[in-house]
């Protein structure tokens, strides 16, 4: 009984996951690879300037909910390169699960190695 | 080498030895710990020099997109990177409890070092490095150490004895004409006391005399100067004397030495009280013993009242002599037996006799025991039992 209750949370969190990166494929990245946004760079910017995940996340949602220059640590000559974005159209609870997604996508934990 | 020298040079040894020895003991201490401090902070600095390299290289790794990223780790270093919320990132080891608020520190046998770092790269606020505690270094020191406190307690110990021996050498000097003096002195007194008893047995023995109270006065007097005589020479020849140890009848000599003080303990008019065990024999040299003897018997004739009593009682355990004379203060009974203490300066003698009795004690192994009342009584007891 517990091996199958176990099976099912694996199977159901690998699900939700696949799901979410696909939302996350959806609503974020497709549109930086169009518009050829370096989706890697802004993680890397957030991550100098915050070090945790939780205070990227916290400013990152503040931005896309009111993505004005003032909300965003990226520098003058980025907008100027890359077009302000318009205000997010997702839900709150979608918006977040998305930037978690984005957050564990870049995530430099699994970047990084031991030589 | 003198009793008294001795004792001064382990005095002087003493006080020397141990305040160089305490000396050196902190300087010594003080030393190992500023070296040993000295060699952590090496130790600490190239842990600090580690931390340097490592977020270099975090900060090129930052500006770096090409995956996997090589996290900059080199032996014999483990190092680990956390964020501002000190959680864990990465690193090539993960250890537990680590002091956040201290920048350097030490387990047991591991030394680390946390560096702040700023900006955050790769998300890290705290870069810990950390290498074993290298000891070879700081147990070299100890046995250093060691070995220079064990070469400068020779050379202060050797140097004290030779110190010791220039500071005693007057004393020695000083002790030596002393005893010149005494050996001649005592020598030119023989043969006239000598005369004076030999005479006095003569009167006594052949003519009737009429002053035989003054006789006998001259014979005490003699007496007294004769045993003066034998208690100066036996301090004097006693680190040379030849000793001849034979199974000694106590109880007979005790008796011939009470004869022999007999016309002292008349001229007192003393009751003397005698409970002396028959055949009570000890293996000591005869003149030790009549040394002892003697001393005994004068001091509690000395020093006992007229008409007083004198208790002499002998048995296996024991010699107790016991007498009803002026006692010695409380706080001067263990002064008693030093050379030339007097317990009444009013008595005639030099204050040797307890030293002489001391002597014989310590010689063979007995125990002495002084017990008295000030102005009531004296009990001296020599235990043979060892």
């Amino acid at each position: 009984m517990e091996k199958i209750v176990l099976f099912i949370v694996l199977v159901s969190t690998v699900l939700s996951a696949e799901i979410t990166e696909k939302e996350l494929q959806k609503n974020c990245i497709a549109c930086h690879v169009e518009q050829k946004i370096p989706s890697s760079l802004i993680y890397r910017r957030y991550l100098r300037r915050y070090s945790t995940h939780r205070a990227i996340k916290k400013n990152l949602f503040l931005y896309l909910q009111n993505p004005i220059r003032e909300n965003s640590i990226m520098p003058k000559q980025f907008f100027l390169k890359f077009p302000q974005k318009e205000a997010s159209d997702l839900n709150k609870s979608m918006l977040k699960e998305s930037i978690d997604a984005y957050l564990e996508h870049f995530d430099i934990k699994r970047q990084l190695i031991l030589p | 080498m003198l009793r008294s020298e001795k004792r001064s040079l382990f005095r002087f040894l003493s006080i020397y030895l141990s305040s160089t020895f305490l000396l050196f003991l902190l300087a010594t201490f003080i030393f190992y710990h500023f070296q040993k401090h000295h060699i952590l902070d090496q130790q600490y600095n190239e842990l600090n020099l580690e931390a340097k390299r490592i977020n270099q290289h975090l900060g090129e790794l930052s500006s770096t997109f090409i995956s996997p990223l090589i996290y900059p780790y080199q032996k014999p270093f483990d190092s680990a990177i956390y964020n501002v919320d000190k959680e864990y990132i990465f690193g090539s080891f993960q250890p537990k409890d680590i002091i956040w608020n201290q920048e350097y520190y030490q387990t047991e046998k591991r030394l680390f070092h946390l560096y702040p770092v700023y900006p955050y790269y790769l998300g890290t606020a705290y870069l810990l490095v950390s290498k074993e505690l290298n000891l070879e270094p700081i147990n070299d020191l100890f046995h250093i150490s060691l070995l220079f406190l064990a070469i400068a307690g020779t050379f202060f110990t050797l140097l004290g004895l030779f110190l010791g021996r220039l500071f005693i050498a007057p004393m020695k000097e000083s002790i030596s004409k002393m005893n010149r003096f005494i050996e001649d002195t005592t020598h030119e007194f023989n043969t006239p006391i000598s005369t004076i008893l030999a005479n006095i047995e003569l009167i006594e023995t052949f003519y009737d005399c009429e002053g035989k109270k003054e006789l006998k006065r001259i014979e005490i007097a003699s007496k007294t100067l004769s045993r003066l005589y034998e208690d100066l020479t036996y301090l004097k020849l006693n680190h040379n004397y030849h000793r001849d140890i034979e199974t000694l009848n106590v109880s007979i000599l005790i008796h011939e030495r009470i004869e022999n003080f007999k016309t002292l303990i008349e001229a007192k008019a003393l009751m003397l009280i005698l409970e002396i065990d028959e055949s009570i024999v000890l293996e000591i040299d005869k003149n030790d013993a009549i040394r002892m003897v003697d001393n005994l018997l004068s001091n509690a004739i000395k020093y006992n009242q007229k008409r007083g009593q004198l208790k002499v009682k002998l048995n296996r355990e024991k010699l107790l002599i016991f007498n009803t004379g002026m006692g010695i203060k409380k706080d001067e009974i263990k002064d008693i037996q030093r050379r030339f203490k007097r317990a009444n300066k009013s008595e005639g003698g030099f204050g040797i006799g307890l030293d002489i009795v001391g002597q014989v004690v310590e010689r063979y192994h007995f125990k002495l025991n002084i017990e008295s009342m000030y102005t009531n009584y004296t009990e001296v007891t020599v235990i043979w039992k060892r």
